[in-house]
């Protein structure tokens, strides 16, 4: 059957046999998708395409297109809960952009800032899977795998060697190797081969090849202007006498204090914003504790032992909003690669084993903080209300914010203010 | 690598014709023969078949009874239904795992026992059910637990283990038309081969039978849509897959009425031109398979399967049992059929649906094992036999359980209220009522007019009841930690929604939920409602916000009235650093 298709009120043709994703592509029209590759039969396993189709929602890369068919794809409603799904990804592996190789280069990365995603809301399952390092070209990198079965599809079908598997079931799932050991090094897998350049994330990557391509110059920079309105219903009022400043307590838990950098990056605006805000505990003045009632609090790092989580909760008691400043603060970051590491271990790595060390011990005064067994993001300790991505954040995000929160709009990160690295 | 243990291996492939096809029924048999799959056999099974080792392990992780690592000699599984946890299922373990030294789920350091936890073992009106090495036993006491860890530290063979605890009895409550069918053996397919493929159809139609399983589809239409299309070989199965937690009655049927769905299958082979059928039998009714071999034995012998069936020149048909081995997704047919063709028991992307693409590509029936019981009913003695004292909309066989006098098989018309259910079995003091299992409908004691039918309260069969004496919450908790367990992991909403359900569940049975922690479930439901790749994931948020809905007293007794709590408890996350500080401190 030939005919046409409605996307969004557009109305384009489909040939015989073609699905409503094959027929939007051919056509020009975005639908989001990760799993979807044109070289391959449909898996319709990341369900990021799901359109309503004819009323009912379904994933359009398999489905199927019908005359007259009316699909429905770019609505708020079925954006969010693709932004959901992003997010279950995000949180199901450790997906920290600022550390990973494949940054700029994601499919994953793209949808989410395409989709406005500024926040991992879902806790963290810290992902501890295997890394296999053994291929001289090739790193596999477990942790990073969505199951979009690109690379089981692609070896199977292009390359005709069959070297990928997914194994396990619910929350068990792996990427296995075929091959006598189970590593890659003797799968025979090379790096021309098609499921070694198929990857849409940072799962299968070649070494040695890491970060060649600039920043600005990467497949995914070309960034387009959207807007991410955040629902005003979640700011609280700041209520205002005129004249009267809004109050902004900032700190870095564990972080690097780039997003601090960051933000006396806004140079000489500083001078304007200083005419609407005071600052309050912050490492800018040197104030050590909050005020009892502070407007804004602004929270770089994320959580990684007691005594951030005695400041967070300082900062949530004094703070009517709070803001999670950065990719630590946001989803743990960089300082979160060591949560697939026993704590002994850490400590022992840090205390004893490591280089310069004098008099070699674990410390063991009372007044010194206890470390977590994983690295949290903020979110996951106290309430926040907004986040703001980034790592660090572009200067103009904390001019933006601030001035949205000042004036009492809702805050708006348009696209090219949103940063995962 | 054993001489000993290649002979076991290379048995099971003759047995199987090496065809890859049946590698799920080779790997099963391994596994019962020697406590796991030898990463040796798994070398000379992919080699014979010519499989990837990787698709090897990807079905042993897929299946929960297969494993790659050695269990104990006496290989127990407690069911961890809602139903036997009631009936003292964790209780009885405890005390097994006490008596054994072991831990749940770890095998003992001599290898003697594993003691673990399965999901619902298909004996709820007889719980707590076990299984030990592949075979049930039933209620599963105290009592019992301690007589069973004396028969295994003396290591007693299974077979010298008192011959009472595997006689798996069937409570049949009430019975109607089909439980109390006297109909002779071959009457049906006689009948059906006069009748001819339109008659058995029509006659179908006027009796609106519909799917038993629960989907309630027009068993008229998906035999006629089959028998239509196209040309080439076309399939029926036999779903008896029965893992919908609570659900009962296809055990029964097969046990005590086996020959009837036998017949149904036969019709239906006639009907639609198949020469083959399936009966995809769950692993934890093994218990079931030797009788139906024999009884499938008997038919052949009897010229009522086979070749030229009953005489009638030309008409083949013939049955093989297929087992399953450990996943409640393989109850939706297209997972079940991906599953009969030894792959992982994924469903299928549909359309098409298996009536016109089902095994091997071909048009393939599969019915519930009840719909197959009626048919010959129905096809033996007319549409009259569904509608039975003037049941209009026919009958449905309902598995009874939990808090009840006389828990068991219930036939019933349907459109069967709630309450006429509750007062058939005995039900005092009832606080909730689940229909149609976790998935199902969650109803408070005053629903008692909603109909158990598929316009209202649809089930599959399964009827779970709480007294007051029940902890909502765990009940909740229970079924949606099934759901995480059973997910496929196919679809991302389904696979990472169920893990973040479970864990949300979790935290507001420990006491640390909050408002916000009910909402973000909230949202959760609705994006996995509207975009999970199947019904598991559909309906996996469903029991615990209706349980919140209609009993939110469960939860208020572990919530204080916050907006937010922290995602994890702040002091269990420093309790290694403290422990190590404290070790440190002491050297």
């Amino acid at each position: 059957m030939t005919g046409r298709i409605h996307i969004d009120g557009q109305s384009i043709p489909f040939a015989q046999g073609q699905t409503v994703m094959q027929a939007a592509e051919d056509a020009g029209v975005a639908i989001p998708h990760l799993c979807y590759h044109p070289d391959y039969e449909a898996n319709g396993s990341c369900k990021m395409c799901t359109c309503k189709i004819d009323g009912r929602q379904v994933s359009s890369c398999t489905t199927p297109a019908t005359d007259g068919m009316v699909v429905v794809s770019n609505t708020e409603e079925l954006n969010s809960e693709r932004r959901a799904l992003a997010q279950m990804l995000f949180i199901e592996g450790n997906h920290h952009c600022p550390s990973c190789e494949h940054s700029g280069n994601c499919v994953l990365q793209d949808q989410a800032y395409k989709l406005g995603m500024t926040a991992l809301i879902f806790p963290n399952f810290t992902a501890g899977r295997e890394t296999d390092a053994s291929h001289p070209d090739i790193l596999l990198n477990r942790d990073r795998c969505i199951y979009c079965e690109l690379c089981v599809r692609a070896s199977r079908d292009t390359d005709g060697k069959d070297l990928f598997c997914i194994t396990g079931r619910s929350n068990n799932k792996g990427l296995a190797i075929n091959s006598d050991t189970g590593l890659l090094k003797d799968s025979g897998l090379s790096v021309n081969d098609a499921a070694a350049n198929v990857c849409p994330v940072g799962c299968i990557i070649k070494k040695r090849q890491a970060f060649t391509k600039p920043i600005g110059q990467r497949d995914y920079d070309k960034r387009q202007v959207h807007s991410n309105k955040i629902s005003p219903s979640t700011l609280p009022e700041l209520v205002k006498e005129p004249g009267e400043k809004v109050s902004v307590a900032t700190c870095s838990l564990a972080g690097c204090f780039g997003c601090h950098m960051s933000f006396l990056d806004i140079d000489e605006r500083i001078v304007e914003l200083v005419e609407h805000i005071e600052f309050d505990r912050s490492p800018i003045n040197d104030i050590k504790t909050c005020s009892a009632e502070v407007d804004i609090g602004l929270v770089e790092g994320g959580v990684c032992n007691t005594e951030n989580i005695e400041t967070l909760r300082e900062f949530r008691r004094s703070c009517k909003v709070l803001i999670a400043v950065g990719a630590c603060a946001m989803s743990g970051g960089v300082p979160a690669l060591r949560n697939s590491i026993d704590v002994r271990e850490l400590l022992e790595e840090s205390y004893i084993d490591n280089v310069g060390v004098e008099n070699p011990q674990i410390p063991t005064d009372d007044e010194l903080p206890h470390i977590l067994e994983n690295v949290s993001p903020i979110h996951e300790v106290v309430k926040v209300d907004f986040f703001l991505p980034g790592c660090p954040p572009p200067a103009d995000a904390f001019w933006q914010i601030l001035n949205d929160i000042v004036e009492g709009r809702a805050p708006d990160l348009p696209y090219d203010l949103t940063y995962y690295d | 690598m054993t001489s000993e243990s290649d002979a076991v291996v290379r048995e099971q492939l003759a047995a199987y014709r090496r065809d890859p096809r049946m590698v799920l029924q080779i790997l099963r048999k391994l596994q019962l023969a020697q406590n796991h799959i030898k990463a040796t056999d798994i070398d000379i099974v992919a080699e014979s078949l010519n499989l990837p080792r990787t698709k090897i392990h990807a079905l042993i992780d897929f299946y929960s009874f297969l494993h790659n690592t050695p269990r104990g000699g006496y290989d127990i599984y407690f069911s961890d239904s809602i139903t036997d946890h009631m009936l003292g299922s964790r209780e009885s373990a405890a005390v097994l795992c006490e008596e054994l030294g072991v831990e749940p789920g770890v095998p003992e350091k001599d290898g003697l026992a594993t003691v673990d936890f399965t999901s619902c073992t298909g004996l709820c009106e007889r719980g707590p059910g076990v299984l030990v090495n592949g075979i049930a036993i039933d209620r599963v006491d105290i009592e019992r637990a301690h007589e069973m860890a004396a028969l295994i530290r003396a290591g007693t063979p299974l077979e010298d283990w008192p011959l009472e605890w595997f006689v798996i009895n069937d409570a049949i409550r009430r019975k109607g038309p089909l439980l109390n069918m006297t109909v002779q053996r071959g009457a049906a397919i006689e009948r059906a081969i006069e009748l001819g493929a339109d008659g058995v159809i029509a006659e179908l139609e006027a009796a609106g039978l519909r799917g038993c399983g629960g989907a309630g589809f027009p068993t008229h239409r998906k035999w006629d849509i089959c028998r239509s299309a196209g040309a080439g070989e076309r399939y029926v199965i036999c779903n008896a897959d029965e893992g919908e937690p609570g659900t009962f009655k296809d055990r029964a049927l097969l046990n005590c009425e086996g020959c009837n769905v036998i017949e149904g299958m036969t019709v239906c082979g006639i009907t639609i031109g198949a020469r083959k059928g399936f009966i995809y039998l769950r692993h934890e009714y093994e218990f079931l398979r030797e009788r139906l071999d024999r009884r499938l034995q008997r038919r052949r012998d009897s010229g009522k399967l086979g070749r030229n069936i009953c005489g009638h020149h030309g008409i083949h048909f013939d049955i093989e049992i297929v087992m399953g081995a450990g996943s409640y997704v393989c109850g939706e047919e297209s997972a079940l059929i991906e599953s009969l063709e030894g792959k992982r028991g994924i469903p299928r992307i549909r359309p098409p649906f298996p009536v016109t693409h089902g095994y091997r590509g071909c048009p393939t029936v599969v019915n519930n094992v009840e719909t197959f019981a009626y048919a010959a009913g129905i096809a033996a003695d007319g549409p009259g036999f569904f509608k039975q004292d003037d049941a209009k909309r026919g009958w449905k066989l309902l598995s009874i359980s939990g808090d009840c006098r006389s828990p068991g098989i219930y036939e019933m018309p349907v459109g069967t209220t709630v309450g006429e259910a509750l007062q058939a079995c005995g039900a005092e003091d009832v606080q909730a009522i689940q229909v149609g299992g976790p998935g199902g409908t969650l109803l408070a004691s005053h629903e008692t007019e909603r109909e158990l039918s598929f316009d209202d309260s649809n089930t599959g069969g399964s009827f779970m009841i709480f007294d007051h004496s029940r902890d909502m919450l765990d009940v909740a908790q229970n079924f949606t930690d099934f759901f995480a367990h059973e997910s496929c992991g196919f679809c991302t909403p389904c696979r990472v929604g169920t893990k973040l359900m479970a864990n949300m569940a979790e935290k507001i049975a420990a006491g640390h939920g909050a408002r916000l922690d009910i909402e973000q479930m909230q949202r959760l439901n609705k994006l996995m409602t509207q975009a999970s790749h199947c019904g598991l994931g559909q309906s996996a948020a469903v029991p615990i916000l209706t349980t919140y809905e209609k009993f939110p007293e469960a939860f208020r007794q572990r919530m204080d009235d916050v907006e937010y709590k922290p995602a994890f408890d702040v002091e269990a996350a420093i309790e290694r650093s403290r422990q190590i500080v404290a070790e440190e401190a002491q050297s």
